[in-house]
């Protein structure tokens, strides 16, 4: 099996857990490209699928991504970043992009547009769960969304999430909070539709 | 662990602990056992958001389909360098491709602005080795309009 050759990524290791595994893509070989691919593909899409909403352009994302890998791989060092933190700032970035082009800001603010009253009940009970959470995840602002994302769906500890933000842990813990805030508010239903989320 | 401290933790993390500061694990955990009331009604209230957040994890985390796995391993440097010659070899074939044709239309227009140049370039060199024009029915041409008035007056 060509993927044994690399080991699995431990989350707590001193090494970068793909510094290996970066390496064997930048000598170009085709096994090392494969297990890259299986491992960070998935995580890739996930997040920008949830930053941007839209799965196409996550898969857009996803690629440009791995272009910039191809390109960096030969000349990647260990020490300065983990690969896998570098990755998820490429793929952010990327999304802003796309964000920007959308005229969505990366502000940490909630939006008048996003208040979960203008909504009509109605249209939210039509709703699935799975995709009132998705509404309301893409309603939440572009850094509030960031913040959970890493920290929550992408399993990032919060150290790494606010060194890839640029931010402290406090002011990670700030978004954090705010965001889960709006989304109890944006999802606890009929209850609390009509209530102001938190800024 | 203050419960100030532990409440800024469930209401940044959630209930699930995997997802506290690790510094920070155990104290908190430790806290929440010694203060299970209070602790419960904080983490009652996280969890439920927790669950709606993990409903999406199941509809979102799904695994790339296979095309686009293939599409992202063949934009990989070592497998571009493989498709390449295949390319070639069809315009250098003239199999008919619209590259191909491109490629010989592109050539044709080259070739000719070259010889063109070229042309021109000699027939410049040539003026410059002579150092002036030649004489001949041509000269009126290259005098200008004042060019022997004085004689033209003198004349009359």
């Amino acid at each position: 099996m060509e993927y044994a050759a690399y080991p699995e990524p431990r989350a707590l290791s001193e090494r970068d857990p793909d510094a290996e595994l970066v390496a064997g893509v930048g000598r170009q070989e085709p096994a090392a490209v494969r297990t890259l691919v299986a491992r960070k593909l998935p995580r890739l899409l996930a997040l920008a699928t949830r930053m941007l909403g839209d799965r196409m352009e996550a898969e857009d994302v996803a690629q440009e991504a791995f272009m910039r890998i191809w390109k960096q791989a030969p000349r990647w060092r260990e020490g300065e970043a983990r690969f896998d933190t570098w990755l998820h700032r490429v793929a952010l970035n990327l999304c802003y992009d796309r964000l920007r082009a959308h005229r969505e800001e990366p502000a940490d603010e909630l939006p008048d547009a996003a208040d979960p009253a203008a909504t009509p009940d109605a249209q939210l009970e039509a709703q699935s769960r799975e995709a009132r959470v998705r509404a309301a995840l893409a309603a939440l602002p572009a850094r509030q969304r960031e913040a959970l994302v890493l920290n929550y769906y992408q399993e990032l500890s919060n150290i790494e999430a606010a060194a890839l933000m640029g931010i402290t842990v406090d002011a990670l813990e700030s978004l954090l909070a705010r965001a889960r805030r709006n989304l109890r508010a944006q999802l606890a239903g009929d209850d609390l539709a009509g209530t102001r989320t938190s800024r | 662990m203050t419960p100030e401290r532990f409440r800024a933790i469930v209401d940044a993390y959630g209930a699930d602990a995997r997802h506290w500061p690790e510094a920070e694990r155990a104290a908190a955990s430790a806290w929440a056992a010694q203060h299970r009331s209070e602790a419960d009604a904080l983490l009652a209230q996280a969890a439920q958001l927790d669950v709606w957040l993990a409903s999406d994890a199941a509809a979102t985390d799904v695994a790339p389909d296979a095309a686009l796995i293939e599409r992202v391993i063949a934009s990989a440097p070592n497998n571009r360098k493989l498709r390449q010659p295949r390319r070639l070899s069809l315009a250098w074939a003239g199999g008919g491709s619209r590259r191909a044709g491109w490629w010989w239309s592109g050539a044709a227009v080259a070739g000719v602005g070259l010889i063109g140049g070229l042309a021109g370039a000699f027939a410049v060199s040539f003026f410059l080795v002579t150092g002036n024009p030649s004489p001949g029915p041509e000269s009126s041409y290259l005098t200008t309009g004042f060019g022997g008035t004085a004689a033209d007056w003198s004349d009359e």
